[in-house]
């Protein structure tokens, strides 16, 4: 068991060392960079500067990714909790697909960043217009990947499950939601990736705290050491994101992920 | 012996972009209980639209089908089909898989143990139960289908290529598996395939399919003892079978 371990680290350090060594270099010479092009602190700091300057603004910065991370994770929820049914009601309705359908087609055109400044206006600048925007950005991803997952269903599996004479029901459960899975991933991940840029602009646009409030404001104040400290945590919080999505989808199906490493 | 499958001027044809195409038809045929037969003819001839048509997958555009001497309208459920293309779903074993059928059927797997591993063991997967479809070899996976597709016990067996898609070898091992199955129960196979070889090694009788739009105009019955095993290869009859049908696919241009 240990010896696995330790075999998979030395092989995963034999394949990775590059990608390290190329990050490495690349902080590197924005340190040195920044003494030799005399560049002023007001425009952009060395990263160790960064760290140490930012430790300063700590419980600050933990506060404000915390709320961030909180209108994240709710709107995010609440999308896929709407889409995926909404994907199926869409798929198995004729009605829905001739009526919700194109209008959820043409809605994904807009660009739904571009409502922000009116939730704001109408909600006010509290948690509920930013979660509105999250979820605006996530819906759409989610519900438009859940509609080509259960809409794909192979011919063969659905005429086995026709020729057993199974009920509607049971030919869902035990067929048509484990194949629509891998699917409904890509767009749950999608969504994920993209959830925190809603955040933060929203936050950009009408807020009094959060990372995306932070960063505007400290670099309103010429202050692009902490502004670098928000944009870092902001990655963290999407990276996190992404990888607890990852984590549920490595154990809802797993047989997928095996598939797709062979 | 008692006709399980009758058809009756069943023809076939798909509304496409240039109008009508015509997939299969006209044509008649009864098949008897216990027979082997195996429908035969090159790729594009309709032998699937024929098979999905006698499960009550397909509406015929005309003419008339009877299983067990009831009219196919709907999905049928009596019977066992193996489909051309994998019906094991990847999120389930072997074992999983075949379990599915029987679940699907509304039966407990619970009280199918014994035939599960005697079906298992008469394809030679004793052992393989807990492995997931992509880890197992073609042959492997199209034995898997096989005891999907039988492990409720249908009387009635449509088989879509069973043994397409493998190597030489994994065939004919197969085949031997896939004879003495129908051997030991005698249930009334109608097998889809491409090798006149294949046809003649397995069936009772064979239809001959022309090419585009298929029809049946020649229907072989081959009158040798089972089991054929790979020393009837070299069984002079076996050989003129073999030259005969060669010669019909030969003046339709196909071969
Ligand atoms: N759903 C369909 N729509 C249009 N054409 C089809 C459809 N299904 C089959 N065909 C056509 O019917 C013909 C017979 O198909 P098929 O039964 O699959 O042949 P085979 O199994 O003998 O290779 C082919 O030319 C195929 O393209
Ligand atoms: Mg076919």
């Amino acid at each position: 068991m240990k010896g696995k371990v330790l075999k998979r680290l030395v092989r995963w350090i034999s394949e990775s060392w590059m990608m390290f060594a190329f990050f490495a270099c690349f902080f590197l010479l924005w340190e040195w960079s920044i003494d030799w092009f005399e560049v002023p602190q007001y425009i952009l700091n060395k990263p160790s500067e960064i760290i140490t300057n930012s430790a300063a603004d700590l419980p600050r910065l933990m506060q404000y990714t915390y709320i961030t991370g909180l209108e994240t994770v709710l709107g995010f929820v609440v999308a896929i909790c709407l889409a995926i049914p909404i994907g199926v009601a869409i798929t198995f309705s004729n009605i829905l697909r001739r009526t919700l359908y194109p209008f959820l087609v043409s809605v994904e055109m807009v660009p739904k960043i571009a409502f922000a400044p009116l939730f704001i206006s109408w909600l006010g600048f509290g948690l509920l217009p930013k979660v509105i925007i999250v979820f605006l950005v996530c819906f759409f991803p989610i519900v438009l990947n859940a509609i080509l997952a259960f809409g794909s269903l192979s011919q063969e599996l659905d005429r086995f499950s026709q020729i057993t004479g199974a009920s509607q029901i049971k030919i869902f459960l035990k067929i048509r939601i484990p194949s629509a899975l891998p699917q409904c991933f890509v767009g749950i991940k999608y969504a994920a990736i993209n959830a925190t840029v809603g955040a933060a602009i929203a936050e950009f646009i009408g807020s009094d705290q959060g990372l995306g409030f932070y960063i505007q404001i400290v670099t309103g104040n010429m202050r692009p050491d902490l502004a670098f400290a928000g944009i870092f945590l902001l990655t963290l919080l999407g990276l996190g994101l992404f990888g607890i999505v990852t984590f549920v989808e490595r154990l809802m199906i797993p047989w997928h992920i095996s598939q797709r490493r062979g | 012996m008692n006709t399980t499958i009758q058809i009756q001027g069943v023809s076939k044809s798909f509304e496409t972009d240039e109008g009508p195409l015509v997939a299969f038809g006209p044509a008649d045929l009864d098949i008897k209980q216990g027979e082997f037969v195996s429908l035969l003819g090159p790729s594009g001839c309709g032998k699937s639209t024929l098979l999905m048509m006698l499960a009550g997958l397909e509406e015929p555009s005309s003419g008339k089908i009877f299983l067990n001497q009831t009219p196919v309208q709907s999905p049928r459920n009596d019977i066992g089909v193996m489909f051309q293309e994998s019906t094991l779903v990847p999120w389930r074993t072997v074992l999983g898989n075949i379990e599915l059928q029987l679940e699907l059927r509304g039966k407990r797997p619970e009280n199918f143990r014994e035939q599960i591993d005697s079906l298992l063991n008469s394809v030679s997967m004793k052992g393989m139960e807990k492995r997931m479809p992509h880890e197992l070899s073609g042959g492997m996976q199209q034995r898997a289908a096989l005891c999907q597709a039988l492990i409720h016990q249908p009387q009635t067996l449509l088989l879509d290529e069973p043994l397409g898609k493998l190597d030489a070898m994994t065939r004919e091992n197969i085949r031997g598996d896939l004879q003495r199955l129908w051997l030991d129960k005698k249930p009334t196979v109608v097998m889809v395939t491409h090798s006149i070889e294949e046809a003649v090694q397995m069936s009772t009788r064979v239809y001959l399919i022309s090419p585009r739009p298929g029809k049946i105009d020649k229907v072989v019955d081959i009158e040798m003892d089972y089991p054929r095993n790979l020393a009837v290869k070299q069984n002079p009859r076996f050989i003129q079978y073999l030259a005969d049908i060669h010669s019909v696919f030969h003046g339709y241009g196909v071969l």
